[in-house]
């Protein structure tokens, strides 16, 4: 019936700019899986390329390191628990009771994200290792024997993992809460329900979608997740998919072969669970999204209000002010130790990062990479962002599913399929800035995206209709119209890939060449071949130019802004 | 009669699986105002944009003037901002960004419009929706009638050659709804504008239209002029939807008709007269008589024809008229009275339908 539905009513500016941006993401997402895969099946020489023989026999290699297998596993599996318990607590306290200081704590659920697990992992192996941990210091003190916790396991990973993704849970359980409403809930107690029973059969019912897609989204996260087990697994030589296939890369001779084919298993298993979480979030929308405006029904709990308040507080004292004190003690100290000493303080730690050339330079580096990418970034997911949910164009479901792949897929296997992709590129890019700012626009891409989709889905489609009506043609209406509303948006989405580019480990830490460090990596690279003293200082010191850099930024717009509005 | 400005030929348009539109073939004259009336989701909002163009047709053809701006057939498709169109939006679409004067003054912007000539031209489009005092204003301290007033300036200011309204006064209140309904009929017919209009109001539609197109799922049940409409309603649905009415049905008696009037006998074996208005008469009939048509008298009426002893059985104050249902043939019919003094429930009184407003409507 649709004899000419390729576009129709669309500019030819905007099917050319949807083509283009469509051939820069399958492109940039595609061609690195491509190598991974190719790598993956690679069964003769190694170092072959293109590869000599084609074969299964990785993934059979893979199935034999059952002890890696089922650590990652155990991880995850305990990692998921704890998040989603600290999730859907946190979640249920702060949007369904009277609990004090309600908005303040919501505002603060955000700390945790910003601390970022590696910072957690450095902080929480300087409190927790079995020797010389402060909490094991302690303990001895105090007469005990041998050590109280052991960071460095399976289970120290997997918490210092959900302590940081509790935030992630927060945020997801925290929206089904709030969502949710109240008066189906009043509906069930007028008709005679009790509290018990209008909880068992109404609330949990309701919320069960949207904390099983929680449950399975951050099953996910966590079965990709590297830093905490990378600076906590190492010095035992305890190993989860990712530090395996980091070590297999890195070690001398590599096995890149058998790598791949672990990225590729870890990224096919992750790719099932995100379409199951796709279809969980789809399927349970309608129950508890009604359109409507309410306010979620807050529960009055009376004494217990209190003794939820200190719940809170200790998941923000244990995920936030216990990790960044005890890196800022630590990065004070000439020689961490629990117990505070007069001759002990100093902050030579301080200068001695600040004074290297290699801190400097990666610093430097992070910060232009960080710029680049937000600003290139903002840009083209802006535009994609647009064409996917605003544009009539055929495809843009297509579009869709590439742009949201990277989430699929854990940085550090992307980078894996980048090193190889980009290796042979006929412009030599590799080991140069360049390849890092590929490698983050395209791992960020579900980023940016999402962020700005959040704040275009809000913009009433009239608004954009009613220029068209007016006659203005489609550049005309997103610099006039889309772009000036979309503004608290673009601000969002620059921050969030700015802060994220600086501090990116899992692809940075593969992709960086010798003459291009960035920070992330060069922390990690500190912690293990020199004292975790000055670690920790460079580890603040980062935190600080990227609290500093985003500050300015913050300022200045808003100075902009003033200036343009009078 | 004057010109056809826009037509609209076969026209179908697809949601996915569901056909919103199936084949609507309409068209409107130049400088008339069409309103579009209908239950919610009858498709009538959706032709509006299939004619704006910010809806893809499955098929069909659309013409506004000479040009052709859709056709399945011709593989043609105007893109929105080139159809020379404009619109009123259901929202009022109101750029939070921007004041009064900036909202006002996008579309000649677009068309190259600038200095001098621009500020007149915007003053002169407020002023016609008196809103010239508010043009410094940002949007976002407007209420909601003085926005309705500053979308419209928008949407006329460049002289577009017809203006499309979405249910432009469905988020205003019932008063402020009354009076915006005047005015824009004032505005209409000073500024002499095709203009196409989508309500699901019914009053709002007999108060503005010079012609109605009343629609049902995605297909067209009548058009016509708004008394048209009112008084000969073609089938059930449009009796029933522009304003309320009983249907009475029955067998067609040929032998009984008298004075150019239709017979209808019922199954309780009254004799109904009414007007066929030209249309076929098969054997059985359907009339359909308004409630406010039907008329309650506590003495016998002097008429030939179509009066009956009645009970009242219930009586509903509703302010602006009195809600009567009288038992008539052991089935119960609604009569509306606007004036006279209240009738008891259980009451005889008599009931007196008036053959001239006893349509018969046409076999569905």
């Amino acid at each position: 019936m649709r004899s000419f539905g390729l576009g129709a009513g669309a500019s030819a500016g905007q099917k050319i700019t949807a083509l283009a941006l469509t051939v820069v993401c399958a492109v940039l997402v595609l061609y690195p899986i491509y190598y991974l895969i190719q790598a993956a099946l690679n069964v003769g020489d190694p170092q072959a390329r293109p590869p000599e023989q084609y074969g299964l026999a990785n993934f059979v290699g893979v199935l034999q390191y059952t002890k890696i297998l089922t650590n990652t596993v155990i991880v995850a599996l305990v990692a998921t628990v704890f998040a989603l318990l600290f999730g859907f607590v946190m979640g249920w306290i702060l949007s369904r009771t009277n609990v004090p200081g309600r908005a303040t704590f919501e505002q603060l659920m955000a700390l945790p994200y910003y601390v970022t697990p590696l910072m957690g992992a450095l902080a929480w192996s300087l409190l927790g290792s079995p020797e010389s941990g402060f909490v094991n210091q302690v303990w001895r003190t105090l007469g005990g024997e041998g050590y109280l916790i052991n960071i460095n396991t399976a289970y120290g990973i997997a918490w210092v993992m959900a302590i940081f993704e509790g935030s992630v849970a927060f945020v997801m359980i925290g929206a089904v809460m709030k969502s949710m409403d109240p008066s189906l809930e009043e509906a069930s107690q007028v008709l005679g329900g009790g509290r018990v029973r209008t909880m068992l059969r109404v609330t949990l019912p309701l919320v069960a979608p949207g904390v099983l897609g929680a449950a399975v989204f951050v099953f996910a996260e966590m079965l990709g997740s590297f830093s905490a087990a990378l600076v906590l697994g190492l010095p035992n030589r305890f190993y989860v998919i990712t530090t395996a296939m980091y070590q297999l890369v890195s070690q001398y001779p590599p096995k890149f072969p058998l790598a791949a084919a672990m990225g590729v298993s870890l990224f096919a298993v992750m790719f099932v669970i995100v379409y199951l979480y796709r279809r969980i979030v789809m399927a349970g929308t309608y129950e508890t999204i009604t359109g409507k405006a309410f306010r979620p029904r807050v529960m009055r709990v009376g004494g217990l209000r209190w003794s939820l308040l200190a719940v809170c507080l200790v998941y923000l004292f244990l995920a936030v002010a216990l990790p960044v004190f005890t890196l800022a003690y630590a990065s004070f100290q000439k020689l961490a130790t629990a117990f505070p000493r007069a001759g002990n303080w100093t902050l030579a730690n301080y200068t001695a990062a600040w004074s290297m050339e290699a801190v400097r330079s990666a610093l430097a580096n992070s910060l232009l990479l960080g710029l680049a990418t937000a600003t290139l970034g903002v840009g083209i997911m802006g535009l994609l962002a647009w064409i996917i949910y605003r544009s009539r164009l055929p495809g843009r479901a297509a579009i869709e599913y590439l742009v949201m792949f990277p989430q699929a897929v854990p940085r550090l296997v992307f980078a894996f399929g980048m090193m190889w992709a980009w290796l042979v590129f006929p412009i030599p890019i590799y080991g140069t800035l360049w390849l890092l700012l590929i490698a983050y626009l395209t791992v960020f891409l579900p980023l940016g995206v999402r962020t700005i989709a959040g704040v275009l889905l809000q913009i009433d489609k009239n608004l954009e209709e009613c220029a068209q009506m007016c006659g203005a043609p489609w550049g005309y209406r997103l610099r006039t119209v889309t772009l000036p509303l979309l503004r608290p948006g673009v601000l969002a989405a620059w921050l969030l890939l700015f802060i994220a580019s600086v501090r990116e480990l899992g692809a940075s830490i593969l992709l960086m060449g010798p003459k291009a460090k960035v920070i992330t990596p060069a922390i990690v690279e500190s912690w293990f071949a020199t004292s975790s003293e000055l670690t920790a200082a460079m580890a603040l010191l980062q935190t600080l130019v990227v609290g500093i850099a985003v500050a300015i930024l913050l300022v200045s717009t808003r100075r902009l802004a003033q200036l343009g509005g009078e | 009669m004057a010109s056809c400005h826009i037509s609209v030929q076969d026209l179908a348009v697809r949601y996915g699986s569901v056909l919103a539109v199936k084949g609507a073939t309409f068209e409107v004259r130049q400088g008339e105002q069409l309103t579009l009336l209908g239950p919610s989701g009858c498709g009538k909002t959706t032709i509006l944009r299939a004619i704006a163009g910010l809806e893809q047709p499955a098929s069909g053809e659309i013409r506004i003037g000479e040009a052709v701006v859709y056709s399945s057939r011709q593989a043609i498709n105007v893109r929105p901002e080139k159809r020379g169109l404009s619109m009123v939006f259901q929202s009022y679409a109101i750029w939070p960004h921007m004041t009064v004067f900036e909202n006002v003054a996008y579309g000649l912007r677009v068309r190259g419009v600038r200095g001098r000539e621009l500020e007149r031209q915007v003053h002169d489009a407020l002023a016609l929706v008196q809103m010239d005092a508010f043009v410094g204003r940002g949007a976002s301290q407007l209420s909601g009638g003085q926005q309705q007033r500053v979308a419209l300036a928008r949407a006329f200011v460049f002289s577009p050659s017809v203006l499309l309204f979405d249910e432009p006064l469905s988020n205003l209140d019932a008063k402020l709804r009354a009076e915006m309904r005047i005015e824009l009929r004032e505005l209409q017919r000073r500024i002499g504008i095709t203009s196409v209009y989508v309500t699901h109001d019914l009053e709002e539609a007999l108060a503005i239209s010079d012609r109605i197109v009343v629609m049902r799922d995605g297909v067209i049940e009548q058009i016509g002029a708004p008394d048209d409409i009112y008084h000969r309603p073609r089938n059930a649905f449009v009796a029933d939807f522009v304003g309320s009415a009983n249907l009475i049905g029955g067998r067609v008696k040929l032998d009984r008709a008298e004075d150019g009037l239709i017979a209808v006998e019922t199954s309780g074996g009254s004799l109904v007269f009414g007007q066929s208005y030209g249309r076929t008469v098969g054997t059985e009939a359907v009339l359909a008589v308004r409630t406010v048509h039907a008329e309650l008298r506590r003495d016998r009426p002097d008429a030939p024809r179509n009066v009956w002893p009645v009970q009242i059985r219930r009586r509903i104050f509703q302010g602006d008229f009195t809600q009567y249902q009288v038992d008539w043939e052991d089935r119960p019919l609604v009569v509306r009275c606007i004036a006279g003094l209240p009738f008891e429930e259980g009451e005889q009184v008599y009931l007196h339908l008036d053959p001239c407003h006893c349509v018969l409507l046409e076999p569905s």
